[in-house]
C-alpha cells in the first residue's frame, strides 16, 4: 500500500463527495487535487485494469457506451468515464472514483474515453489493451490546429501504448495511416457500401493520397472522406476490414438494422440508435469485441440494447411531443446530423444552440461549411426552426442565407422557453446544441420536466 | 446585370467557414435581383481570368495547401497578378491571403513562394495567433468584425496599404497593429467568422467595385440588414468586456 495513492485516492473522492453535496457534478476538480497529491496516481490505479481507450474527433462516447453494453452483456464488470470527462484530471478522477483506498480497482474492466490531446498523456500513463479511433475530422480549430496535429496527436499515444490491439476506422485514410508506423496487432472495420440515399453536399478533410499527394479515388462514399478509398497513383487504398458492415437493410428515426461481418461470419443487427454514424460506431464496438475477444454474437445482440448518452440522440418525451437533442462539434458531425434529418417523413420542428465557450471551440465560423441549404431544401418537412444559444444570431444569420423564409424563424434566448416553444408546436423536434449549451439545455429540462441530471 | 464569381480552389481551401463569404455575396445580389455565376477552379484546371468578375480565395489545411502551390505557380499567378494589377476585386481569407503573398516561410524555415499578388511576407510562428477580434477599416468608416486564428505572421511590404487597425487583436503580426492588406482592388483579411455576412456593408463595397468596374456604374438597392447587424454587435460588445 503507498500512501501518497491512498491519500490521493480519498482527497478525490473527497472532492467529488464534497461538490455533490453543492448539488454540482463535475469530476475535473477532484482529478486535479487527485494528481496534485500524487502525479502518477493513474498509472499506478490503471496497472491491474484491463482497459480499453476509445478515441478520435467523433462518436467517442456513444461508442464507449455500446462497448459498456457489450462488456455487460458478455458479464464483465467494468467502470467507464461517462460524464465526458475526457481528459487527464477527469479519467484519474473515474479511476480513482471505483478504487479502493489501498489504490485497488473493484472491476475488471474500464472504458475510458479520451480527448485526441489527452490521449498523448493517457497513453503513456494506461496500458491499455484496445484503442478504437472513430475517425479523424477537421474540429474546433481553435482547440486542436489542423487534422494533421490531431492525427500526430492520436500517434503519440499509440506509440505509448505497446501492448493494445487497435481497432482502427478502414473507410478513413487519416485513421487508417496510424498502422503504418506501429507494429502493433489491428482490427480494421468499416462499411462496404453506401450508407444514404442522398447525402448533404460536405466538403473532404482528406482528399489527397497521405503518401504520395496524388487525388484520391473512391469506389463509394459514406460521408465526408469515408468509404472505398483509392490512389490511382501510388496504390495507396482503403485496407480490407476484418470486421465491417456489409448490408445496410433498413434505417429509420429510431434505429438501423445492418448486417454485420466478422471473420467471415454474418450478424445480422439492429442499432437501437438512429443515424448512418451510429452504424460506424456500432461497427468499431464490434471490433472491439473481436480484439478482446468476445463472442460476436453477444456483441452483436447488445448494440440492441444499449442506452445512449447523454445529449447523443437522447429522447425526452414532454407532454407526448418526441423532442431528440444531437450534439453538434464540428461541420463534419453536423453534417452528418443533417444526412439523417433529411432522410425523415414526418414534419419535424428544429432548433439549434450555438455557443461559442471553450469547451464548444471559440469559433463559430464553422456553421457555414455545414449544408444548412440541403435542410432549408425540405420545405413544409421543417415548421418552425428556433435558434438560441449566446451566438444564436450567427445562427439565424447561417439560416437567412440558406434561403429559410425568415417567417419561420425565431430566435429564443431562454433554454426553458426554447423548450415550452418546441413543444408547442406538438411536432417530433430534433435539437442542435453544442456542447456547453446541451449540458444547460438538459439540466433545464431535467429541472423542470424531470429528467436525470448530467452526473446522476 | 450580372457578376461572374470565380471560387477558387474551393476543394482544397475549404476550412473555416470561409464560404460562408461567397454564399454570402451571391446571395445579396440575387435579393437585389442581380444574376451570379459562381464557377469553382481547382488543381489541374485552367484559369482565364478574364472570363471573372470577382474572385474569392478561402483558407485551407497546410498539407493541402503546399499542395496547391505548384499549381498556383506560373500561368494561374500570372493570370491573377494581372488581373489584380488591372483592378479585378479579389476577397483572400488566412491561408488564400498568405498564398498570394510573395512568400511563406514554414516552421522548419523552408521558403515557399507565393502567388506574388500582394506585397507581403509571412513567417510561420509557434503559437497560434487566435480570437475574436475587430479592426476599425477607414475606407468604410466601418469596424469590421471576425474571428482570427493563424501560425503565420504577415508583414507588409511597400506596394500594399493595411486593411485595417486591429483593436483588439493580433491582426497581420501582432506587433504593428496592421490587420490585412489592400491593393487596388484586393481585399486580404485573417477575418473568419464568417467575415461577410457579419459585416455587411463590407460585402456590398466590394460586390459595388465588381459591378462599377463592369457596367460603369452601379447602385445597390438597400437591404433588411437587422440581423447581420445584431451578430456584429454581439462581437463588438464581447470584445469591449
Amino acid at each position: 500500500m503507498n500512501i501518497r495513492v491512498s491519500l490521493s485516492v480519498l482527497s478525490c473522492k473527497f472532492c467529488r463527495l464534497a461538490l455533490r453535496l453543492l448539488g454540482r457534478g463535475g469530476t475535473d476538480f477532484p482529478g486535479r487535487v487527485a494528481l496534485k497529491v500524487c502525479p502518477d496516481v493513474l498509472g499506478r490505479l490503471a496497472k491491474n485494469v484491463t482497459t480499453i481507450i476509445v478515441t478520435g474527433t467523433n462518436g467517442k462516447t456513444t461508442t464507449a457506451r455500446m462497448i459498456e453494453q457489450a462488456l455487460s452483456d458478455s458479464g464483465i464488470s467494468y467502470f467507464a468515464n461517462r460524464s465526458g470527462a475526457n481528459l487527464l484530471s477527469g479519467v484519474t478522477a473515474e479511476f480513482a472514483m471505483h478504487s479502493s483506498m489501498t489504490g485497488k480497482c473493484k472491476y475488471e474492466y474500464a472504458v475510458i474515453e479520451a480527448d485526441e490531446a489527452a490521449f498523448k498523456t493517457i497513453g503513456k500513463l494506461v496500458d491499455a489493451k484496445a484503442v478504437v479511433v472513430t475517425n479523424v475530422f477537421s474540429d474546433q480549430l481553435d482547440r486542436y490546429g489542423e487534422v494533421t496535429q490531431t492525427l500526430e496527436n492520436i500517434r503519440i499515444g499509440i506509440s505509448h501504448s505497446k501492448n493494445a490491439v487497435l481497432c482502427l476506422n478502414a473507410d478513413d485514410s487519416l485513421t487508417g495511416s496510424l498502422a503504418e508506423t506501429v507494429d502493433n496487432p489491428v482490427v480494421f472495420y468499416g462499411v462496404d457500401t453506401p450508407i444514404y440515399k442522398t447525402r448533404v453536399a460536405e466538403s473532404s478533410d482528406a482528399p489527397f493520397c497521405r503518401v504520395c499527394k496524388h487525388e484520391y479515388e473512391y469506389d463509394y462514399v459514406t460521408y465526408g472522406h469515408l468509404g472505398g478509398y483509392r490512389c490511382p497513383n501510388c496504390g495507396a487504398k482503403r485496407p480490407q476490414p476484418q470486421v465491417s458492415v456489409k448490408e445496410v437493410i433498413a434505417s429509420d428515426a429510431e434505429h438501423s438494422q445492418v448486417v454485420m461481418t466478422q471473420n467471415g461470419e454474418e450478424y445480422p443487427t439492429t442499432i437501437n440508435l438512429p443515424g448512418g454514424y451510429n452504424i460506424y460506431n456500432a461497427c468499431s464496438t464490434m471490433a472491439c469485441g473481436a480484439a478482446l475477444g468476445l463472442d460476436p454474437q453477444v456483441v452483436s445482440k447488445s448494440l440492441s440494447a444499449f442506452s445512449c448518452a447523454f445529449g447523443r440522440m437522447e429522447k425526452f418525451d414532454i407532454n407526448n411531443v418526441p423532442l431528440r437533442m444531437i450534439l453538434i462539434k464540428n461541420p463534419a458531425g453536423c453534417n452528418q446530423v443533417l444526412n439523417f434529418l433529411t432522410q425523415m417523413e414526418e414534419p419535424f420542428t428544429f432548433a439549434v444552440c450555438l455557443t461559442d465557450h471553450t469547451q464548444d471551440g471559440r469559433d463559430i465560423s464553422w456553421i457555414w461549411d455545414v449544408d444548412i441549404e440541403r435542410l432549408v431544401a425540405m420545405g413544409d418537412m421543417i415548421g418552425k426552426v428556433l435558434v438560441s444559444g449566446n451566438r444564436a444570431d450567427d445562427m439565424a444569420l447561417r439560416f437567412k442565407y440558406a434561403g429559410l423564409p425568415m417567417e419561420k424563424l425565431e430566435v429564443v434566448r431562454d433554454y426553458l422557453d426554447l423548450t415550452n416553444a418546441c413543444v408547442a408546436e406538438g411536432r417530433p423536434c430534433y435539437i442542435m446544441p453544442t456542447y456547453t449549451a446541451m449540458l444547460d439545455l438538459r439540466g433545464t429540462i431535467s429541472k423542470h420536466f424531470g429528467f436525470k441530471a448530467f452526473w446522476e | 446585370m450580372e457578376l461572374k464569381i470565380c471560387h477558387l480552389y474551393p476543394d482544397v481551401m475549404n476550412l473555416s467557414g470561409d464560404r460562408g463569404n461567397v454564399i454570402c455575396m451571391e446571395k445579396r445580389l440575387a435579393w437585389r435581383g442581380i444574376d451570379v455565376v459562381t464557377t469553382g477552379i481547382t488543381i489541374g484546371e485552367n484559369l482565364q481570368a478574364s472570363d471573372f468578375d470577382l474572385f474569392f480565395l478561402g483558407n485551407g489545411q497546410p498539407f493541402e495547401q503546399a499542395l496547391l502551390l505548384q499549381d498556383l505557380a506560373g500561368e494561374k499567378a500570372a493570370q491573377l497578378k494581372s488581373a489584380a494589377a488591372d483592378g479585378l476585386p479579389i476577397l483572400a481569407i488566412c491561408g488564400g491571403y498568405q498564398l498570394l503573398g510573395n512568400s511563406y516561410e514554414t516552421a522548419d524555415g523552408t521558403i515557399l513562394d507565393g502567388a506574388g499578388v500582394l506585397d507581403v511576407q509571412t513567417k510561420c510562428v509557434g503559437k497560434r495567433l487566435v480570437g475574436d477580434y475587430a479592426f476599425t477599416c477607414e475606407e468604410l468608416g466601418e469596424t469590421i468584425v471576425g474571428f482570427e486564428n493563424h501560425a503565420g505572421k504577415t508583414w507588409l511590404g511597400s506596394a500594399v496599404k493595411p486593411f485595417g487597425a486591429a483593436v483588439p487583436g493580433h491582426g497581420n503580426n501582432g506587433e504593428d497593429g496592421t490587420e490585412g492588406a489592400r491593393y487596388n482592388n484586393v481585399f486580404a483579411s485573417y477575418a473568419h467568422g464568417c467575415l461577410l455576412p457579419k459585416n455587411p456593408k463590407l460585402c456590398d463595397h466590394i460586390l459595388k467595385i465588381a459591378l462599377e468596374r463592369k457596367y460603369g456604374s452601379a447602385e445597390l438597392a438597400p437591404l433588411d440588414d437587422t440581423l447581420e447587424l445584431t451578430a456584429h454587435a454581439y462581437v463588438e460588445t464581447k470584445l469591449e468586456k
